[in-house]
């Protein structure tokens, strides 16, 4: 996958109203960048088949 | 025995002089509060100490216990509290400057329970902004008794540096990717993440509403033990806390380990990220437990070596969400390190979460189906000891916007599983390493028999910090 520019970072940000400019939308480039790219690695067999379920209740 | 020496007992055993009247609760807390105030600027592990409280309930824990109303093991018993709990009149900032000035009219449900137990809250500790990262402080950086150039860990820094420096008996701490082991692993201590929902969350400042849990950071597995013992339990505040019955968890404590089997994930033992003299503590651990009499084999769990990534898109996303408000009018009053957290939460795509939720889901049926043949699962807590501090430096590439990869915890809080960290030894530079263990949800006692069984066979326990050997 190829890596979100600033502009998209920033136009995704109006998009959750905020407004965010440098020095943080560098920053938040290279923090979302890593995340996404790190999770896009990570694709055992059957993931796509998995209901995700948060958490399991305590004893009773 | 001196008034001096009272913060240098164990929890338990001052909780037993207590109890046979041979010390009072006010010399306890007096001898606590008097420690505080002459050495915590060296160790910056309170906010906020409650002096005129703490007295006012060591009067009354007193004249309860000569009165013949004893509470129990914590009865008396000076106790730290993270300030992610709110507290009653108390200043309650979560580490945080948005809520610098904030007071709660009530207690979160673990100070009413200690409370009702009879402990005395001695104050709040320091911790990490919003405990939603390891770092980042907002008043000043709790340092390591071990070594005052190093770092805690975190999120729970003040709570590790307060029982690590004797400046309490025992405190309580808040787990949401490993923030009670960390701080634990890195100071030398007894650290304890419950089963999600043995612990009400009431009053607790939120992380991941499904993987916060409030527990111990003790100095040994026996003050662990009795402090779960005095805050878990149903509470009708939190409608997801558990209903069963709390045990004594002192009645798991003893007797060799014949019959257990223990699981070490081979994932983590040869993962890079582990120092070689950290494995080389951690796989002496095992001979230990072999020694007392349990069965330790080596097994895989595929996924463990995601949950760092697949936690972090959760630990991102929940708090950009429960402070999105806060966000947009107080962005300037964050610290560099959460703001940038926060504001990358806000953008993540619901597709990336979803997908961490179904990760969360596999890797949770990998480590169950592993706690079938095992008892027990071990691996270091952390792959190395603790490191200097740094003053939350700027993320200046991709590469260098992840600084928690060596932090081994993240896996048990996906699965809802309990979790603990014990001390195994030291590392090159002499500072602490943590053996972890996890269990089934539910099965604490599991976790206290093996840690105590360890912890009386070694001596690990025992060594104090520089400086206060001979306090």
């Amino acid at each position: 996958m190829s890596d979100l520019t600033k502009d998209e970072i920033r136009a995704m940000g109006k998009a959750v109203g905020l407004d965010i400019q440098d020095p943080e939308l560098t920053e938040v480039m290279y923090s979302l960048n890593a995340l996404l790219e790190s999770l896009d690695a990570i694709n055992p067999p059957g993931l796509n088949d998995v209901e995700p379920l948060p958490i399991i209740l305590p004893p009773a | 025995m001196n008034k001096s020496g009272l913060p240098f007992l164990s929890a338990s055993d001052l909780s037993r002089l207590i109890q046979s009247k041979e010390v009072s609760p006010i010399e306890a807390t007096e001898a606590y509060l008097d420690r505080i105030e002459s050495e915590d600027f060296r160790f910056h592990s309170y906010l906020t100490v409650m002096r005129g409280q703490a007295l006012a309930d060591a009067t009354q824990a007193e004249l309860d216990i000569s009165s013949g109303n004893h509470r129990g093991p914590m009865h008396g018993v000076p106790v730290a509290v993270k300030d992610q709990f709110w507290s009653n009149g108390v200043r309650s900032t979560g580490g945080s400057r948005i809520l610098a000035d904030f007071v709660p009219d009530e207690d979160a449900t673990v100070i009413t329970n200690l409370r009702n137990a009879g402990a005395v809250v001695l104050g709040k500790t320091n911790m990490t902004e919003f405990a939603i990262t390891g770092f980042s402080h907002r008043f000043s950086t709790p340092r390591n008794p071990w070594d005052i150039d190093t770092y805690t860990g975190g999120s729970s820094s003040g709570s590790g540096a307060a029982t690590a420096a004797y400046l309490c008996a025992t405190s309580l701490g808040e787990d949401t990717g490993g923030s009670i082991r960390f701080p634990a692993t890195w100071c030398g201590l007894v650290g304890l993440r419950p089963s999600w929902g043995l612990v009400s969350r009431y009053g607790v400042m939120r992380g991941v509403w499904s993987m916060d849990t409030v527990g111990p950071i003790s100095r040994t597995v026996e003050d662990a033990a009795i402090t779960l013992g005095a805050i878990a339990g149903h509470d009708s505040k939190d409608p997801y806390s558990s209903r069963a019955s709390v045990p004594d968890y002192r009645q798991s404590l003893g007797g060799d380990l014949n019959g257990l089997k223990i699981g070490v994930i081979t994932e983590f033992m040869e993962s890079d990220l582990v120092e070689p003299k950290v494995r080389q503590v951690v796989t002496d651990s095992f001979a230990s437990l072999r020694e007392l009499g349990a069965t330790v084999e080596e097994v895989s769990v595929p996924l463990s070596m995601d949950a760092g990534v697949a936690s972090a898109v959760l630990l991102s996303v929940e708090p950009a969400l429960a402070q999105q408000a806060w966000l947009k009018e107080h962005i300037q009053d964050y610290g560099h390190d959460v703001r940038n957290l926060l504001l990358t939460g806000s953008l993540i795509p619901a597709q990336a979460y979803y997908k961490a939720q179904q990760l969360r889901t596999m890797l949770r049926q990998q480590v169950l189906d592993s706690l079938e043949k095992y008892d027990v699962l071990v691996l270091p807590t952390a792959g190395k000891g603790a490191q200097p501090r740094v003053e939350d430096p700027p993320i200046t590439s991709k590469e260098s916007s992840s600084r928690l990869a060596f932090l081994f915890t993240r896996m048990f809080n996906l699965a809802s599983c309990p979790a603990m960290s014990i001390p195994c030894g030291f590392d090159d530079r002499n500072m602490p390493v943590g053996l972890q263990l996890g269990t089934r949800p539910g099965a604490e006692e599991t976790l206290f028999k093996v840690a105590h069984a360890y912890e009386q066979a070694t001596t690990w326990h025992t060594v104090r910090p520089p400086g206060m050997e001979s306090l």
